[in-house]
């Protein structure tokens, strides 16, 4: 069975499965992203909204179902796949900057590498990046020198210096200690305003309903209810969303 | 001091090839053995087993055998000749690369896979993920034991005494022939390894801090 992106998606995910060992993962996933359109991805931890968001530039393999990203079906494997994840910023949750490299060659090295941009151009577009997010001062640095706050924010520049068409956050402020969470929010919310597509697994409600033009619940692995964030977070219509919102209200 | 200075022409071009050994062979079987040790945690199953299969193999076989494999057996397969200092060199490096190779692939699981996942995100392929962010921090993770790897290939050097080459552990004979005392001839030796090894050990201090890992 072959299947087609639809048009206007940017990300199409079609009948995705995936099994860890005898954990049912991912149950027959289906999710369209537009261009432009910031989708955030909530549930309970376990619910496979990591494990989803990995999949979507093939850090997590899938057994059936097919991803398109701009149209075109990701790649399994090989050099096809590296020049299409060159599309595709993603944010960790532990960073994960190249702790050998400095601040400013950890940005520059997808553009020089991959895209063959001169290193003069790529360290002036970096610098304007780590500008926008705000440490432009620490470039010299190494990633260790930095706060996580800080780190998080490189992170989102280096997956920006590839001019990705996409953005993914996994849970980008989970390893965050609370007064740096905001500041690496502001980042996201202000990527958002500028039309950036993104898909955002967080547990941050507020940043759904700032930024958000759609949420989606996740539960057991599979995709429970998705609506607009007002409609979402005033009324819920699944007893599983209903049931994990009341949680997090009560404290 | 007489044992020494009479005899310096010996110890000379002994220890000089010794140097020499030590050098190319060191050279080549840190390529060598980056190459195996990459091989190891490649993703094609093919190359993982050749890996498994010649650190194995070369390992598991004592140095003097693989010497004489190359010193005996080699120009009996009728392939172009290559004289005693040549084969004692392949032997060292084909020995040694095993050794590195563990080590490396040691200092390749210290990496945090989330490392290779950020240079797999941003685009960049298997090869530039490992020679431009993996290796580099697994290098500098195991630098003291690939360290002691390269002071025991230099001490392994003298095992090509055996076969004709003139270095180190060769002094000893030569100078028996010219009448001279074997236990000072040995203490000689013995120091001079040591100065070497002490030059080895400088050399891994200066790039621990050079290239001491932040995390």
């Amino acid at each position: 069975m072959t299947s087609e992106a639809p048009s206007g998606s940017l990300v199409s995910v079609q009948s995705v499965n995936k099994h860890y060992g005898q954990l049912h993962v991912l149950q027959d996933i289906n999710l369209d992203v537009r261009k432009g359109e910031v989708v955030v991805v909530i549930g309970p931890s376990g619910s496979g909204k990591s494990t989803l968001c990995r999949a979507i530039n093939r850090l997590e393999t899938i057994e059936s179902g097919e991803i398109f990203i701009d149209g075109r079906k990701l790649p399994e494997e090989g050099s096809e796949l590296a020049r299409l994840r060159a599309d595709v910023g993603m944010v960790f949750q532990s960073f994960n900057l190249f702790a050998h490299k400095t601040i400013l060659e950890n940005v520059t090295l997808g553009p020089i590498k991959v895209k063959g941009v001169d290193k003069k151009t790529a360290e002036k577009d970096a610098m304007a990046l780590l500008e926008r997010v705000g440490v432009s001062q620490q470039a010299p640095k190494l990633p260790a020198q930095l706060s996580g706050g800080q780190q998080q924010r490189v992170a989102i520049a280096r997956a920006l210096a590839m001019k990705p068409k996409v953005m993914l956050f996994d849970e980008p402020t989970s390893a965050l200690d609370p007064e740096m969470i905001n500041e690496v929010l502001d980042v996201m919310v202000e990527l958002a305003r500028d039309g950036m597509t993104m898909i955002v697994v967080t547990h941050e409600m507020g940043f759904a309903r700032k930024a958000a033009d759609r949420v989606v619940f996740m539960a057991d692995g599979q995709i429970v209810e998705q609506a607009s964030p007002e409609a979402f977070f005033t009324n819920p219509q699944s007893s599983r969303a209903k049931d994990f919102l009341s949680k997090l209200l009560t404290h | 001091m007489g044992t020494l200075l009479n005899n310096l022409d010996i110890f000379t071009i002994g220890f000089r090839n010794t140097v020499i050994l030590f050098l190319v062979s060191g050279f080549f079987s840190l390529i060598l053995g980056t190459l195996v040790g990459a091989m190891r945690v490649s993703p094609i199953p093919a190359l993982r087993t050749f890996g498994t299969l010649y650190v194995n193999v070369v390992r598991n076989t004592p140095l003097t055998l693989v010497m004489f494999f190359f010193a005996f057996g080699y120009p009996k397969l009728g392939l172009p000749e290559i004289d005693f200092t040549v084969s004692a060199i392949v032997a060292l490096s084909i020995y040694t690369a095993t050794y590195v190779a563990e080590v490396l692939r040691a200092g390749i699981n210290t990496v945090p896979v989330g490392q290779a996942e950020a240079a797999r995100a941003i685009g960049l392929p298997f090869t530039q993920t490992l020679t431009l962010i993996v290796l580099p921090q697994a290098f500098r993770s195991v630098l003291p034991p690939l360290f002691s790897v390269l002071i025991a290939l230099l001490k392994n050097t003298t095992v090509a005494a055996g076969f004709s080459v003139t270095e180190a552990g060769a002094i000893r004979a030569y100078l028996a022939e010219r009448g001279e005392p074997a236990l000072v001839v040995l203490l000689w030796v013995a120091f001079f390894f040591v100065i070497l090894v002490l030059i080895l050990a400088q050399l891994q201090r200066y790039f621990e801090k050079k290239w001491k890992v932040a995390r």
